[in-house]
């Protein structure tokens, strides 16, 4: 049979680094092609210049027998390619059905609603989307609004779906759901691209695995008869080495004691972490950790409570004096708060101490000890990065994440407050933050690691508390941890 | 004077979802932009029945045919570079100040106060004029900053409309205690010879201009070499990683505000003791609001304002002789600079 797509020796260069460095891509109809790769490993920019967003350097792209060059995002999905994004192109204002109208031209100049969604109950009930045409986006959790771009791909008749992290911001049982829905969707001849760092899910989905490394396929294999050890290995072209498991220590004594802490969306929390101890905090988002994480780094008001850090009150220290004290945090929101895309590598690592040597001399900056400094940064950090003055935008996830992790953990920081420190990165990534924040706790300061991937948590913290509506539901050591309990109180539950 | 604010990108005035993003290769994108917006008032004059070559040659004369044509035109030049240098400060920091034309006009109003009230010896007396100019402009300019921060008004509402109530309080007070009596127009008495600029012999040149690139330059230093221009660059590309760094908002909106209302009062200043040597009624000629476009056309970048404000004000220095030799209208200018506006804000700025 032929296939449905075949990319051949696919070339994009951005300046001296070569994105994608001669990648051949074949998808069959009714197959599921896992790509996997960490962050700036070339997944993004291949699937760019497939949907034609990016042009590139060389290459061929035969779709359905037909050759695709220079082509933009509208005449690939007029071939037949459809983009889920991570983040979906809804508007929350509007209901499904308008959602699925917007920008389709079969759609008709004159406003056809009871077709349309005529026709969205049809392809739901198909697929068991279990989609209401006229619910309102800006009403259906995130599982749901993804089930509308799977819809809209299917209504304009794609081949081919690409799935870029789908499952990122799923709950399980949408997680479920979702596999269950693209089995349908394999099950009707569709090519579906699966771009994931997640194991376990390609073992479940996925026929066939393509991982790329720097730009190149590193590794092939059908997924029947691969083990989640191969695949890893493929992945970050190393052993993972195994969770550390964690040997019985003496923490010293309290350095954070938070005590009836209480502001907007959260409260009241007491908690107090040793040197050389790390708290986890897990807990479904939106119970309160952005609120909380960002009280105790000063960056929002305490309404009550006192925060004290190695016996200074700090709880009405603006930020920088935080700071000073020996606060370090990780906020979780990358893009906007913890670094500012468009400025430099160099400037992005003096963002929160850009007032003390080496990045300054009283009121002027000093470029050129900077400039060292931030270089030195770069390589014990492994930031991959053309330079200090490379612009943080155009790093990948990983690269960005390790800005943020030099910075904050460079100061030797008595407390480390941390949010989603892993979230979105490659396994690679992942355990480079996590040993590194390991390192921080082992070498005496106290850390408060807040995630909502329980594994993360389990894996990394001497205590575990769980976070819901707002509060503390419990708490015990990690060694104790009892999966059923924490489940209870993530749900919300009494004990 | 109203039609290039109004073009500016403003995306909401009730939150601060404004961020100017500028895209990269600027240098070439603002020269293709300001070649287009040529082109363009060539086609123009083409249709009015004139020759584009011959006209632009004649404004070419105007403006640097003679000593004393080039030394008007660098006059024209200063106010769109002090007050220009201190717009594109507050943009950097993400705050848009439109109220440079208000500031200018209290500027003349501080500089003719101080040049009337304390009759000082000649290097005094320049000197307490021009510190008087810049304190009004930042006295002004933190009127505007206190009811934005205190009482949440947008800055773009809060500086504009101050503005108008500047430019009346000129009026105002040359009706009343700066005014001249009996000169049947509104407009303050001569002021003494040793409060004047000093001026280039032959050119007429004034030494505002040379303060003006000085200050540039400062500002230009004070952007990418000091603390407070970081502050300034991070506050300006994200308000949530300015807070997570440590920098107080309030402070650094307050210092960038008074700072470029100092530069705009300056440019005031200059304006009454350099070139008219007494306070007109109505003296700024819309200075304060074009200065926006300068700053934009500059990039945002101090240094780069120099030669945008050069040309605006070659532009307009020979503008005039435009009209006299060829007949075409010196309102064309006003078209060429709309049209530079509005291709390098095509050009440069990017959709967030």
């Amino acid at each position: 049979m032929a296939p449905l797509l075949k990319m051949r020796g696919m070339v994009r260069t951005f300046g001296a680094l070569r994105a994608n460095d001669g990648i051949d891509l074949d998808v069959q109809p009714g197959q599921i092609l896992g790509l996997l790769g960490e962050n700036g490993s070339g997944k993004s920019t291949l699937m760019k210049v497939l949907f034609g967003m990016l042009p590139p350097d060389a290459g061929t792209i035969i779709f359905r027998g037909r050759e695709l060059s220079r082509h933009h995002p509208r005449e690939a999905m007029a071939a037949g390619i459809a983009m889920i994004h991570q983040h979906f192109m809804l508007i929350e204002a509007m209901t499904v059905v308008e959602n699925v109208m917007l920008g389709w031209q079969q759609a008709g100049r004159v406003i056809r609603t009871a077709a349309i969604a005529a026709q969205v109950r049809e392809a739901s009930r198909r697929f068991g989307l279990h989609l209401d045409p006229a619910a309102l986006v800006a009403t259906l959790p995130l599982g749901r609004r993804q089930r509308v771009e799977i819809l809209k791909a299917i209504l304009r008749d794609a081949e081919l779906l690409i799935l870029d992290e789908p499952t990122s911001n799923l709950a399980p049982t949408e997680i479920a759901d979702l596999l269950a829905i693209l089995r349908r969707l394999r099950a009707e001849g569709k090519g579906i691209i699966f771009i994931t760092h997640k194991l376990p899910e390609v073992l479940e989905i996925c026929d066939e695995v393509v991982v790329l490394r720097d730009g190149r396929v590193s590794g092939r294999a059908p997924v029947a008869g691969a083990s989640r050890a191969r695949l890893a290995e493929m992945m970050v072209g190393r052993d993972l080495a195994r969770a550390h498991k964690p040997v019985p220590r003496t923490p010293g004594g309290v350095r954070l004691s938070v005590s009836d802490l209480t502001g907007p969306g959260f409260g009241s929390l007491s908690l107090d972490v040793r040197g050389g101890e790390i708290l986890g905090v897990a807990g479904v988002d939106g119970n309160g950790q952005i609120e909380l994480t960002d009280t105790l780094a000063g960056m929002r008001r305490a309404q009550a409570g006192r925060i004290v850090l190695d016996g200074r009150d700090i709880t009405h220290a603006p930020v920088a004096a935080r700071v000073q004290a020996g606060l370090a945090y990780i906020p979780a929101d990358r893009a906007s708060t913890a670094l500012v895309r468009g400025m430099s590598v160099a400037e992005n690592l003096m963002l929160r101490d850009s007032g003390s040597s080496p990045y300054a001399r009283g009121p002027f900056l000093t470029p050129v000890p900077a400039a060292t400094k931030a270089q030195k940064l770069m390589t014990e950090y492994d930031i991959r990065a053309a330079g200090p003055s490379a612009v943080v935008m155009r790093l990948s996830g990983g690269n960005q994440q390790k800005i943020v992790v030099a910075r904050e953990l460079d100061r030797a920081p008595a407390v480390l407050v941390a949010h989603q420190a892993a979230w979105g990165l490659d396994p690679g990534a992942t355990r480079f933050v996590l040993d590194q924040v390991i390192a921080l706790r082992d070498a005496g300061a106290a850390v408060v690691y807040v995630s909502s991937e329980l594994e993360e948590v389990l894996e990394i913290s001497d205590r575990i508390a769980v976070m819901a509506g707002g509060q503390f539901a419990g708490e015990m050591p990690t060694a104790e941890a009892d999966l059923k309990q924490i489940g209870l109180w993530m749900a919300g539950r009494p004990e | 004077m109203m039609a290039p604010v109004s073009s500016l990108p403003i995306t909401a005035f009730k939150g601060r979802a404004f961020r100017l993003q500028l895209r990269e290769g600027l240098a070439g994108r603002i020269l293709l932009a300001v070649l287009l917006s040529i082109l363009c008032a060539a086609a123009l004059v083409a249709l009015s029945g004139h020759n584009p070559v011959e006209a632009f040659g004649a404004m070419a004369v105007g403006a640097v045919g003679s000593p004393h044509q080039i030394g008007a035109a660098l006059n024209r030049t200063t106010p769109y570079l002090l007050a220009g240098s201190g717009v594109a400060l507050c943009f950097r920091a993400g705050i848009i100040n439109i109220g440079a034309e208000g500031q200018i006009a209290v500027g003349g109003i501080g500089a003719t106060a101080a040049a009337l009230a304390f009759p000082l010896d000649a290097p005094f007396a320049v000197a307490a004029s021009l510190l008087s100019a810049a304190a009004a402009g930042a006295v002004w300019a933190g009127f505007a900053t206190a009811i934005h921060l205190g009482r949440r008004v947008h800055e773009v509402l809060t500086t504009l409309l101050l503005n108008f109530v500047a430019l009346l309080l000129v009026q105002q007070v040359l009706a009343g205690p700066l005014g001249q009596f009996g000169a049947g127009f509104l407009q303050s008495p001569e002021l003494p010879r040793a409060a004047w600029l000093w001026r280039m012999p032959s050119f007429g040149a004034h030494s505002g201009f040379l303060i003006a690139v000085v200050a540039a330059a400062s500002l230009s230093f004070v952007l990418w070499r000091t603390r407070f221009g970081f502050a300034l660059r991070v506050a300006g590309s994200s308000r949530p990683a300015a807070a997570y760094a440590g920098f107080s908002l309030p402070r650094l909106t307050w210092s960038v505000m008074l700072l470029a209302g100092a530069l705009a009062g300056l440019a005031g200043g200059i304006e009454v003791l350099g070139v008219h040597r007494r306070l007109i009624e109505g003296f700024s000629l819309g200075f304060g609001f074009k200065a926006v476009t300068v700053a934009l056309l500059g990039a945002l970048e101090p240094l780069a304002i120099v030669p945008a404000s050069l040309f605006v004000g070659l532009l307009e220095a020979g503008s005039l002789s435009m009209q006299r030799q060829v007949g075409v209208p010196s309102a064309l200018v006003v078209v060429i600079e709309g049209l530079t506006m509005l291709f390098v804000l095509a050009a440069t700025v990017r959709r967030a």
